[in-house]
């Protein structure tokens, strides 16, 4: 995973898929950064503990604004699978 | 290339483990987003095991990728705290409303492939198993395309000079051709009618064959060996002649073909499975040798054909017919009690096959851990359990193992017991017990040992439909009828 930390915002690529392991280092680089930035250029996936994680930042009391870039077809799938599809604002979620 | 895996339940197994999954199903032929979709299957079901399974301590997991023609099935199995699927049941509007995400990883893989199965076996543990089928082109859509400018005409063949060569990659859309000319949408195995499917099959060497060709390159027979993925056998399984070109000796020269293929590839012995509702494929097996070993109740079809109503299930039964290929095939020491008079007149039909006293044949006392192994034939909605181990612990196994597959209401059961394990006459009695009844001898079925298969059948069978060509089939047959009856009476 490669990733680019400054005061506010948290910029990451993902070497691999967004899974567990994804989750839980992004989480211990995060602390209370307000902004995350993935790139998922490398990710077939992303898993359902990934998708929570994301949904509880961006519902926090804070929010922390949450940008996707790249995400893999089965993304799209997965959220519509959990109904989720439509309380994100993908439009401001994904990046064009 | 079926696949096993053995691992210890770490977050840094997760990814090795999911880059397996999606590479090997590449490989076995799944497009990418079916195979993307089973690895996050995989990943959602290993995470879980990871996150809940085995708290605190840490265990084991094992994975088992499995191909046919039509479809892949990737198994896992752990052997953590108990669980039940059921209870966990996701709700989008819970997971919005009040954060609650329970189930979604459960959600997630049932969504995943077309087929997910969970098994409680209890002690034995717990199975995940996820099944993708391959979605190819429909040999009929090739066909409309403008893509069948080499129909096969009457007159294009006059002379009757053929060729014959083994089959290559490049011959899959011919052989498609050739079983929807001849059969259109009637013939039993629907993968052949997938030229990738058949395509992949042949580049992985799970199946050879020949090939006959007119003079002009006209496809006009086909013939191939389906090889065991468990033992050193093979099926012949898929055989077709274009109309036009019959009765002229192609079946012959093709089965000889095959015969002196499979003894080059050191094949230890050749089946067929030949249909009981006319006698034309038992009587050629008859021909070129093959023996009635067994006869197998209920073997029923699902296909739904594109562009026709689906059809209702066809039940049809089955001659297991065997040619060794090898004269050091021999019969084992001992052949349980109950059916030793049976079963001695099936082995006396092969020539050369003493009984020997070699070390290798002789029984196991059944000893240890029961072992044993199931497998699901979703296309004809039944099941065989291969007893690889006959342990102490058998009955309450195959309870375990019945138990966890009731659920999903096959039509035949099947359970193949290793006729060189002791104790043979103990397990079948209760087996009867359980409602089974003989099958027949299905020999070097699995790991080059010949196994009694016992059969469990849940529907109801007519044996005056069941045309048995051999002596010994109609006997098998009439054995196999008089448990039948006694079953239903009780």
């Amino acid at each position: 995973m490669h990733y680019k930390k400054s005061k506010e915002k948290l910029e990451v690529t993902l070497t691999g898929d967004f899974n567990l392991n994804a989750v839980r280092h992004i989480s211990e680089l995060l602390n209370d950064r307000t902004e995350l930035n993935i790139d998922l250029k490398n990710s077939r996936f992303v898993n359902s503990k990934a998708i929570i994680f994301l949904h509880n930042l961006m519902i926090e009391e804070k929010g922390v604004i949450v940008r996707l870039k790249n995400p893999p077809k089965l993304f799209f799938k997965l959220l519509q699978i959990l109904g989720l599809h439509k309380a994100w604002n993908l439009d401001e979620i994904v990046e064009p | 290339m079926d696949a096993h895996l053995y691992l210890e339940v770490t977050l840094p197994m997760l990814e090795p483990a999911t880059d397996f999954t999606y590479k090997w199903c590449v490989n076995m032929g799944l497009v990418d987003d079916d195979a993307a979709k089973m690895t996050l299957a995989v990943d959602e079901v290993l995470t879980n095991i990871l996150l809940h399974a085995y708290k605190p301590e840490t265990g084991y997991v094992e994975l088992w990728f499995q191909y046919t023609f039509s479809e892949i099935e990737i198994t896992i199995w752990e052997k953590g705290e108990p669980f039940d699927p059921d209870r966990y049941i996701y709700s989008a509007e819970k997971a919005i409303n009040e954060n609650d995400f329970e189930g979604a990883a459960l959600e997630t893989i049932r969504q995943m492939p077309d087929h997910f199965l969970f098994l409680n076996l209890g002690k034995d543990g717990k199975e995940f198993r996820l099944v993708k089928k391959f979605a190819d082109s429909l040999i009929s859509d090739l066909a409309s395309s403008g893509r069948d400018s080499d129909i096969v005409s009457s007159e294009q063949e006059l002379a009757g000079d053929y060729k014959v060569a083994q089959v290559t990659v490049n011959d899959a859309e011919d052989i498609a051709k050739l079983i929807y000319r001849s059969y259109i949408y009637t013939y039993s195995k629907e993968d052949l009618y997938f030229p990738r499917r058949i395509e992949i099959a042949i580049m992985n060497e799970y199946k050879f064959g020949t090939m006959v060709r007119t003079k002009q390159n006209e496809p006009a027979g086909y013939f191939a060996v389906i090889k065991s993925t468990d033992s050193l056998i093979g099926e012949v399984g898929e055989v077709v002649v274009s109309p036009e070109h019959r009765r002229k000796g192609l079946m012959k020269i093709m089965m000889n073909e095959l015969i002196s293929m499979s003894r080059q590839k050191g094949l230890l012995g050749l089946f067929g499975m030949a249909v009981t509702t006319h006698l034309f494929s038992q009587k050629v097996n008859a021909k070129f040798g093959f023996k009635s070993t067994a006869l197998l109740l209920a073997t029923s079809s699902r296909s739904v054909y594109k562009g026709l109503d689906t059809k209702p299930s066809v039940t049809a039964s089955v001659v297991l017919e065997f040619l060794p290929l090898i004269r050091r095939w021999r019969r084992p020491i001992t052949i349980p009690e109950l059916y030793k008079e049976l079963l001695t007149e099936i082995y006396g039909q092969f020539e050369k096959q003493p009984s020997s006293p070699s070390q290798q044949n002789q029984p196991d006392s059944g000893s240890g851990k029961t072992d044993l192994k199931l497998n699901i034939l979703y296309e004809k909605n039944s099941a065989v359990i291969i007893v690889l181990n006959m342990g102490t612990t058998f009955e309450t196994s195959c309870l375990r193992m019945f138990r966890s597959i009731e659920e999903l209401n096959l039509t035949s059961v099947y359970i193949d017991l290793p006729l060189n394990q002791n104790p043979l006459d103990k397990a079948i009695t209760w087996l009867k017990e359980q409602q089974f009844i003989l099958g027949g001898l299905m020999p070097l079925f699995h790991r080059e040992t010949d196994y009694l298969r016992m059969q469990r059948i849940l529907k109801d069978v007519d044996f005056e439909t069941i045309e048995t060509h051999t002596e010994i089939a109609f006997k098998i047959k009439e054995r196999i009828k008089s448990e039948y009856d006694a079953l239903q009476k009780k």
